[in-house]
């Protein structure tokens, strides 16, 4: 199942100023938090004011960034939308379980019970865009954009050249999820500061959140960032011969070995207890390449691998690697990349091309 | 009347969230849905909900619908009517 696909349009909304693609993280955002939430753009260039009075956060920058990749592709007929979310809208959901309690369990208000469901996001685009085709929303925790990719390269199967698709993902930090996991102890204790998060040994993450889509087509066009190439789900991976297995053999897949990858984007949350076997792979297996972190900027959510998909399509069309991204530079040129995401004990390869 | 009208505009803008409209600005016998208001399906309802918490009114009959909920004054007396049964 050869099917390259060519990345010809990107989006991104998330703690970053990322909302523009004519800036390339120009200006980074420091944060002294253990919760980092979207930085807004002007909403009201996406949607109009009677559109925009329902939507909760996750549909407006989950829509938005949608429409920014569309928009930066050339608005191409789409063929078929895709989409991953961990959680899905959050914000609805706790509104509409709220207003029963409070109604005991009489008449509540629809709005919330009706953009609750986990395929809001894409069912909304869809009607934007009066896009009738196929429509599929994946939620399976850490492989949930990853499923998204793997739907784009099956519906790729066939021979019409003149297809393009839209995938990527969303997913919010809510009041009551964020307070529901503090108990867990899946965040940081202590507010900490984002930029030196990853370079420091804690217990717990950032949590974060974030939609970032692309528009894959059959065809390059003028604007084409790069070719994603394949995408590899290992689920809870014994050891470290285990993960230094599977890696090889997806590179080996598509005719490269490790010399062939020239930046790895490496998904280190901060979190000693989850980073150990990422760690191990960027000390042992990746020791030619420039190493590059994400979670740092967006935090970390279930579907976080699809802003280190807008930042290797971003580096693979400006040939650049901002500093402030750097884990380790080996002054490699971006022609390369392979996403090495983990979300718990879920990893994913993401190879990218130019 | 004219009071269940006002608190009738101010529920309608607090429960639909049509942030961009004062109570004030809707007429009283302006249509609230298509060339009106612009209210739509999910709008409608919200009224009835709105009709059911606020007013302890059950909608019936659906096809009444277009009919009480064409204007604030309309709905205003069907509340009226309704209230006093």
């Amino acid at each position: 199942m050869n099917k390259e696909l060519y990345i010809n349009g990107i989006g991104a909304i998330s703690p970053q100023k990322t909302f523009d693609n004519s800036v390339f993280l120009e200006e980074v955002l420091s944060y002294s938090t253990n919760k980092m939430m979207c930085v807004d753009p002007d909403y009201s260039l996406f949607f109009d004011g009677r559109a925009i009075r329902r939507m909760s956060r996750i549909l407006k920058f989950g829509i938005a960034a949608a429409m920014i990749a569309i928009e930066d592709a050339g608005k191409p007929e789409l063929d078929a939308i895709s989409t991953g979310t961990g959680f899905g809208c959050l914000e609805d959901s706790e509104i509409f379980l709220r207003n029963i309690v409070a109604e005991n369990e009489g008449v509540v208000s629809p709005t919330p019970f009706i953009q609750s469901t986990h395929n809001t996001v894409s069912g909304q685009i869809a009607l934007l865009l009066k896009c009738q085709k196929s429509n599929n929303t994946f939620s399976h925790k850490g492989f949930s954009f990853e499923s998204a990719l793997l739907d784009a390269r099956l519906n790729a199967l066939d021979y019409n050249v003149q297809q393009n698709f839209l995938v990527g993902s969303s997913d919010e930090v809510s009041t009551a999820s964020y307070a529901i996991m503090s108990r867990m102890n899946i965040f940081r204790k202590e507010p900490c500061d984002n930029l030196a998060q990853l370079a420091s040994s804690g217990k717990g993450v950032i949590a974060g959140e974030g939609a970032a889509y692309v528009v894959l087509g059959k065809a390059a066009t003028e604007n084409t960032y790069g070719r994603f190439v394949d995408v590899k789900m290992i689920s809870n991976p014994k050891d470290e011969a285990t993960i230094e297995k599977a890696i090889h053999a997806f590179l080996a897949l598509h005719e490269l070995s490790l010399k062939d990858v020239d930046i790895v984007i490496s998904g280190l949350c901060g979190d000693e207890s989850r980073d150990t076997l990422l760690k191990h792979c960027n000390e042992k297996v990746y020791t030619e390449q420039t190493i590059v972190g994400f979670k740092h900027l967006c935090g970390e959510y279930m579907t976080a691998s699809s802003f280190a998909v807008w930042l290797g399509a971003k580096m693979l069309k400006t040939q650049q690697v901002p500093e402030s991204v750097v884990l380790r530079n080996t002054a490699r040129t971006p022609k390369t990349i392979l996403i090495h995401n983990a979300y718990k004990t879920s990893h994913s390869l993401i190879l990218l091309k130019q | 009347m004219q009071e269940l009208i006002s608190t009738l505009k101010q529920q309608i803008v607090e429960q639909l969230n049509l942030k961009h409209i004062k109570p004030e600005e809707i007429g009283d016998d302006q249509p609230l849905f298509v060339d009106g208001l612009g209210l739509d399906s999910i709008d409608a309802l919200e009224l009835i909900v709105l009709l059911q918490q606020k007013y302890g009114i059950k909608l019936a009959n659906p096809e009444e619908g277009p009919k009480v909920f064409h204007t604030v004054r309309a709905l205003a007396e069907f509340i009226t009517a309704n209230q006093k049964k």
